[in-house]
């Protein structure tokens, strides 16, 4: 009788989950810490803890332009993305006849792989791209426009589309449960469609939003194939220097001192904004 | 123009496809009454009511509310207010958000403050402005709506089964109490329910529905005396029916014989048609008198057997089986003194008035 009390049943039982979570997630958490405060020297590694990685990480103007840079870029694709997802996602819920097809034809995207789908994007806003020739074609610019690709806008517009199903699920769940009752008795009290869409219909969804808005937030900030393929240097954002520092430079601490500012940041304006947008809606009445 | 009529229906329909939900409506509710629209699920009340409120577009014919026409007017801007079947509390507000929901933006704060605190005083929720809308129990939401409709001074409140989520005993309570918020206001109140009993007790009058048809307008006691067929005589209360032959008439006065009961002098229901010589009538179980011995003063007592006895408390209800009819006769006989005097197998006698009688008419061919 291996399990003879409750707590040895439970603790056999999620063990699996805790060896995961402590093995892949806690684990390497703890190494990225402890390298953040330990120093490169050439080929050594100095473990003295030091707080010098931070002092140099704040101190070089361009771990602060790449970290803003994408942080606004993260806040770009989160807010297009969203603005773009309510509008389909309050169709499928609210007036689409056949919903499962919709939610099915939202998830084709996902059948081919993200690389795919950011060189799909490359073809499309090339120099002889499908969208330059389409224009040249149709006699609308006598040469290519060149501001498509390698930029920020290309970076903004690429992800956007890459994370509109994970902005639309979450709101659809949310315009989902609204009783349809009281959207009634806000047009019986009076309300204009558009008054009981800001009153009702809104406020209601903000957990959808909220939830839609972190999911694409977090990752955004700490991507790094979509600004590689596609951003230029223009569209380099804070993952593309991480990356520099584990590879090429061969600095790991200062990596590490980077990644651990890049998820402070993170959650912070995480935090900022999900106790924001919650007082918001309290606040509409 | 006034009539009097605060709505007026006439000839309104409602198609769905091939489906009729609602067909040939006419109707004039007076200001300041109280009018219930009765039927079983499915008959179509509920498309009436919200053809008034305007979350629905009749197909044919016109709803009149206080003389205008309301045809393209839609929801927002008709004098109306609904209490939902569900209350529609808004989740996100708080109980004085929720009261004070229509009138945001229309009136000065000062003004709204007081008067959601004089809706909620009327339903007995004085001070609970700040509860929350998840904290309410069933009765609590039920006021509550009852409070943001009324705050809006509508001239007709719509009610959709405002009481059929309630339990029984709260369901009573606030059966009076809505009485007495109407009479107090004297606001016309238009009440959807299939609960005759609800029906039969608030109001002034009953518009009885089957099948997309409203088959009869009247006052609760017409309506149980003088039903005008069998469909509505049975929905509203019980009631035995049973074949007759028409013998003679006088004025009117009919002159039946019914079956068991023997020949019997009748009222003529101005409601129905008795012409031909087949015709039916209905008697109300508690009309009817039950005894051990032949009782006396009866023009009509027929022999028969106790089938069944069921106890409500309040009255007992007898089933007896009698020669000459398929169906045993219901009989039901106020509880006095506390004793059910008879049981299954026993031998009764039963005794009718011709007054007790209610003529169904001859069957439409």
């Amino acid at each position: 009788m291996i399990f003879r009390s409750e707590a040895s049943r439970g603790y056999t039982l999620s063990a699996p989950a805790t060896a995961y979570v402590g093995f892949l997630v806690a684990a390497p958490l703890l190494i990225l810490i402890a390298y953040s405060f330990w120093t490169q020297t050439y080929v050594t590694l100095d473990k003295t803890p030091t707080l010098k990685n931070y002092r140099d990480a704040f101190a070089d103007p361009l771990v602060r332009h790449l970290m803003l840079r994408s942080v606004w870029i993260a806040g770009a694709v989160t807010i297009a993305t969203v603005a773009l997802a309510y509008p389909i996602a309050y169709f499928i819920a609210m007036k689409a006849r056949k919903k499962t097809i919709w939610l099915l034809l939202i998830t084709i995207p996902f059948w081919s792989s993200y690389l795919l789908r950011v060189f799909a994007w490359k073809l499309i806003l090339g120099f002889n791209g499908v969208m330059n020739s389409a224009l040249l074609m149709l006699g609308l610019i006598d040469e290519p426009l060149d501001f498509l690709l390698y930029n920020e806008f290309a970076v903004v517009l690429t992800l956007a589309h890459a994370w509109a199903p994970f902005a639309i699920l979450p709101i659809y769940v949310s315009l989902q449960k609204i009783d349809p009752s009281l959207l009634e008795a806000a047009t019986d009290l009076g309300n204009s469609p558009l008054q009981r869409f800001m009153r009702v219909t809104l406020p209601l969804t903000i957990p959808g939003i909220i939830a839609a808005c972190l999911i694409i937030f977090i990752p955004t900030v700490g991507d790094y194939v979509t600004p590689a393929l596609v951003g230029g240097s223009d569209g380099k954002m804070i993952a593309n220097l991480i990356q520099v520092q584990f590879g090429a430079a061969n600095n790991w601490p200062l990596g590490a001192t980077l990644s651990m500012i890049a998820m402070l940041s993170v959650g912070f304006v995480a935090i900022v904004f999900v106790i924001t947008a919650t007082r918001l809606g309290r606040r509409i009445r | 123009m006034t009539t009097g009529n605060i709505i007026e229906l006439r000839g309104v329909e409602k198609r769905y496809g091939t489906f009729l939900a609602a067909s040939g409506i006419n109707l004039d509710l007076k200001e300041g009454e109280f009018f219930s629209l009765l039927g079983p699920s499915g008959c179509g009340k509920t498309t009436v009511l919200r053809m008034i409120a305007g979350f629905q577009e009749p197909t044919k014919g016109t709803v009149l509310i206080d003389g205008q026409d309301m045809e393209g007017v839609p929801a927002n801007n008709r004098p109306t207010n609904m209490v939902f079947q569900s209350y529609a509390i808004f989740p996100h507000l708080n109980v004085g958000n929720n009261v004070a929901y229509g009138l945001r933006g229309k009136a000065p704060k000062a003004e709204i403050d007081q008067r959601v605190a004089e809706a909620l005083d009327m339903v007995e929720l004085g001070g609970l402005q700040d509860r929350g809308a998840s904290e309410l129990s069933g009765g609590q939401r039920q006021r509550v709506a009852l409070a943001r409709a009324l705050i809006m001074r509508p001239k007709v409140l719509l009610l959709d089964e405002p009481l059929s989520a309630l339990d029984k005993k709260l369901r009573e309570q606030m059966q009076f109490e809505m009485r007495n918020l109407q009479q107090s206001l004297g606001i016309t109140f238009v009440m959807v329910t299939h609960d005759q009993y609800e029906a039969m007790t608030m109001s002034d009058r009953i518009g009885v529905m089957f099948n997309g048809r409203l088959k009869q307008v009247d006052t609760p006691t017409t309506l149980y005396a003088r039903p005008c067929d069998q469909q509505v005589a049975s929905f509203i209360g019980e009631m035995n029916i049973l074949p007759a032959q028409l013998l003679g008439e006088t004025g009117d006065m009919l002159s039946i014989d019914a079956a068991a009961f023997g020949r019997i002098e009748i009222e003529r229901n101005p409601n129905v048609v008795t012409s031909a010589k087949d015709m039916n009538i209905g008697i109300r179980p508690e009309q009817l008198e039950i005894a051990a011995q032949r009782p006396e003063d009866y023009p009509s007592t027929v022999q028969g057997t106790v089938s069944n006895v069921a106890f409500y408390g309040e009255n007992i209800h007898y089933h007896i089986q009698v020669a000459g009819t398929e169906k045993p006769i219901s009989v039901s006989v106020p509880n006095y003194f506390h004793t059910v005097d008879f049981q299954r197998g026993d031998a009764v006698w039963l005794g009718l008035q011709g007054a007790s009688v209610i003529d169904l008419g001859t069957d439409k061919k």
